[in-house]
């Protein structure tokens, strides 16, 4: 079975660690947590595997392709998306625009064709016009297809992002906090989509500090601390495991 | 000679510095490359020459140049940049609106002068020449670098000695939070306009005495010498930018003097493009050069 | 009439050779590039062609090819130490591009007559041709705008970690905004020379660079309609009465630092989203 799996991952800034030989693996059709409070180095374990920072020690791979130092656009085609903290969407284009681009790296038509608007391009635009509207109907999103992706309420464009990366039509997605500033009803919205993703076949790594979230969806979760993996298993058993409880209520005195 | 050579550099580097340090410091506070800066270095040599021209004695010339100057620069600061600040698009909007400054500012200049090549009367700066040992120094040369020493010292002080300097340092940290103790960031800003225009304006008048050569575009080479020595310092930093006149002007006065005369420009920038890619951030400049950091 | 025309001809040329230009300007700042080079690579093609033509008697049709080539490659090379700028220090390198090229112009007088120019180049291209080339040209940027490099080149301007994210290569596609950017200069360069029986290295200094910029801020960086309305308009206006063509340049500084600041999209891209917004509303209106 494929995974995304990283090994023994590190990374140093100068002499300071912020992750040490953290081993994590999400196979496909599981949606699996990684968790831990603030300043525990989520963020650092995110911006290595998306090619963001490079790493200093161990690998990650996606299936059997080695992504540990692979620009970020390479690790998009190994079939890795991603979403962002802090939705990044083109603002002014139209939701349909937003998720369109989504399709980029599945797009055939040659460099010359696109540059002398040979049929074969204008071909690729129609068609993929169709699918993207086709996802737009998916996420419920419609209605919204003409309207410029800044204008819409943040639950929206939560799903406009999510819509774009289901457009790279990815083995795995990483979801880097998805419900962060979301009421009730739009983080019980997202949930049954991520469900989805994992009905589909694909692994989902669910980042969040918020724990209950991570426990009602995850099937398995790693808690992150300090830059280290402090405990990993089931939600409950995780949640009882007193490293975890102490490093989330007693962080200060401990 | 090679001593000779060394002390003219050295006095073309005061006058780098003067115009250096302005450009410089508007980068530094608001991250705005003001293209407008060569204009402004323009105005102050013709407003002395015009002051001279009409009969007022030299040192008033120097006192409006640098007071019409300055208030040239806060002008721009107002007219060009204030609503991009707002909008968050000062980057390529600044860029753009003071190249717009800039023209209308030299085209103005251009109609005054009626595209005439300006010069002071004979002996405007009495002629005297002192001799130390091998060594030729004018009077004029002597003044050149005194002034720049000078204006140099009193921005020192001011930034880094007083409260006006801390205002400043506190604003380029963090506008928000400088306004919330009470900095009004506009004044911050006018005030560094004015004392960045003021320097360039000096710079003029002191090159135009030098060269004794005044026009509408001559403030061209002095904004792309100004781009070279402000990357080679780190953009935003004072030291690096003295640091870089110098240099500057002691490898521009030895390759005219020793390589053929055509290839200077070639050369020096040449060199600025050689920097910014080995060291985008200058000698001493902290930034990056607004890279992802991310594995390209 | 035919006088009317006549008089007008040299303004349509003019038009036709800065669309070029401002198209080569254009596509650069599309792909998210704060590059300036275009002046730079408008006199790499003139003096390539122009050369070809003196020196050894070229036919045009090869010394155009040649110009536009010359241009190309340049501006691939060029690209690649660009990648690792970013912004104002992007704006900074093509300009200090632009003055190596001009020194190194003057300097090599014996090949390109250095500060005098380069004369007596045949006449050979008229305005039909600038016509069909500044059409093509066009067409050229048009139909990139509507298909999949359009699509990274807008995704890469306005978020670079967005596009690397969706597997777009920025340092690709940057590299081929350049190549078409320096192709298209390369080309109307090369046209303005066997147009003008005459050039020299001043005509592609921070003269132009602020000309073709200019036409580009004033219509519009994103749609293809910017740089064609910003050129017509810039080099119409001028001519409707003499105090305007002799403030020329101080029209086009209070234009950028007016439409940058109160227009920042331009003039025809305002327009557009006005459009599209009164559309947006008037479909919500039928729906309700």
């Amino acid at each position: 079975m494929t995974s995304l799996k990283l090994t023994n991952l590190s990374k140093r800034f100068g002499g300071v660690v912020a992750s040490e030989d953290v081993n994590i693996e999400v196979p496909t059709g599981k949606i699996i947590g990684l968790i831990g409070p603030n300043g525990a180095g989520k963020t650092t374990i995110v911006n290595m595997i998306t090619g963001m920072l490079p790493v200093s020690g161990g690998t990650i791979h996606v299936g059997d392709t080695d992504i540990t130092h692979a620009p970020a656009h390479e690790i998009c085609r190994a079939g890795l998306a991603r979403t962002f903290q802090n939705i990044r969407l083109l603002g002014e284009a139209s939701v349909l625009d937003n998720v369109m681009i989504g399709f980029h790296r599945h797009e055939t038509s040659s460099t010359l064709a696109s540059l002398l608007g040979l049929p074969a391009s204008a071909r690729e635009t129609k068609a993929l016009k169709a699918r993207t509207m086709e996802l737009l109907a998916a996420f419920d999103l419609t209605e919204f297809s003409d309207y410029p992706a800044g204008g819409l309420s943040y639950g929206h464009q939560r799903k406009v992002e999510m819509a774009r990366a289901v457009a790279t039509n990815p083995n795995f997605v990483l979801l880097d906090e998805p419900i962060a500033g979301m009421n009730d009803v739009e983080s019980d919205a997202l949930a049954d989509i991520f469900e989805g993703f994992a009905q589909d076949g694909k692994g989902v790594l669910l980042i969040e500090h918020n724990v209950r979230f991570v426990a009602k969806l995850c099937s398995y979760v790693y808690v992150l601390d300090g830059g280290k993996l402090i405990s990993e298993g089931t939600p409950d058993h995780v949640l009882s495991d007193p490293a975890v409880i102490s490093a989330y209520l007693g962080g200060q005195d401990a | 000679m090679l001593a000779q050579q060394l002390l003219n550099g050295l006095v073309v580097s005061g006058v780098y510095a003067l115009f250096s340090l302005g450009f410089t410091l508007v980068f530094g506070i608001q991250r705005i490359l003001n293209l407008a800066h060569g204009a402004v270095f323009m105005t102050g040599a013709m407003v002395a020459y015009y002051t001279v021209d009409g009969g007022g004695p030299l040192w008033l010339a120097f006192i409006l140049a640098i007071i019409v100057s300055g208030c040239l620069s806060v002008l721009v600061e107002i007219t060009c940049f204030r609503r991009l600040r707002k909008t968050g698009d000062e980057e390529f909007g600044g860029v753009v609106s003071s190249i717009g400054a800039g023209l209308v500012i030299t085209t103005i200049a251009q109609q005054i002068s009626s595209t005439q090549i300006l010069r002071f009367p004979f002996e405007t700066f009495p002629v005297v020449i002192f001799r130390f040992w091998d060594l030729r120094v004018s009077m004029l040369q002597l003044f050149m670098a005194g002034a720049a020493l000078v204006m140099v010292l009193i921005l020192g002080y001011l930034f880094y000695k007083t409260a006006f300097g801390r205002r400043v340092r506190a604003v380029t940290d963090n506008e928000r939070a400088a306004t919330l103790m009470g900095i009004n960031p506009n004044r911050i800003y006018m005030q560094t306009y004015f004392l960045a225009g003021a320097l360039a304006g000096a710079a003029g008048v002191l090159v135009g005495l030098a060269f004794n050569s005044i026009s509408f575009v001559m403030g061209e080479p002095y904004m792309m010498f100004g781009f070279a020595i402000i990357i080679l310092g780190g953009l935003g930093s004072i030291p690096g930018a003295l640091l870089a006149s110098v240099i500057f002007g002691m490898v521009q006065t030895l390759t005219i003097a020793y390589l053929p005369s055509g290839l200077t420009d070639t050369i020096i920038f040449a060199a600025l493009f050689l920097i910014l890619l080995v060291r985008p951030h200058g000698l001493l400049g902290q930034e990056d050069a607004g890279n992802l950091g991310g594995r390209r | 009439m035919s006088n009317f025309i006549a008089g007008y001809l040299p303004l349509f040329d003019l038009y036709c050779l800065h669309v070029g230009l401002a198209l080569s300007q254009f596509i650069v700042l599309r792909a998210g590039v704060f590059s300036l080079a275009t002046a730079a690579f408008a006199g790499i093609g003139a003096y390539t062609a122009g050369i070809l033509a003196v020196d050894l008697g070229a036919h045009p049709v090869l010394g155009v090819l040649c110009g536009t080539l010359m241009g190309m490659l340049v501006a691939m090379v060029l690209s690649i130490p660009l990648a690792r700028l970013r912004g104002v220090y992007q704006a900074i390198a093509t300009v200090a591009f632009i003055q190596i090229c001009l020194s190194l112009n003057i300097y090599s007088e014996s090949i390109t007559g250095g500060a005098m120019g380069l004369n007596n180049i045949p006449k050979t291209v008229g305005t039909g041709t600038l016509f069909v080339f500044a059409a093509l040209a066009t067409y050229m940027i048009w139909a990139i705008e509507k298909g999949r490099l359009g699509r990274a080149f807008n995704t890469i301007r306005q978020d670079e970690a967005v596009a690397a994210s969706l597997g777009i290569s920025i340092r690709k596609h940057q590299m081929l905004a350049f190549a078409i950017s320096g192709a298209l200069a390369g080309l109307f360069g090369s046209l303005e020379a066997y147009h003008s029986y005459a050039i020299d290295p001043r005509q592609f200094g921070f003269h132009l660079l602020i000309t073709v910029l200019s036409y580009v801020i004033f219509g519009g960086r994103n749609s293809v309609i910017g740089p064609l309305a910003g050129a017509a308009f810039l080099i119409i206006l001028p001519e409707l009465a003499r105090p305007l063509a002799e403030n020329r340049m101080v029209i086009y500084g209070i234009m950028l630092i007016l439409v940058i600041n109160f227009m920042p999209k331009g003039v025809a891209d305002t327009a557009i989203d006005a459009i599209k917004a009164r559309r947006l509303t008037a479909k919500r209106g039928d729906s309700a």
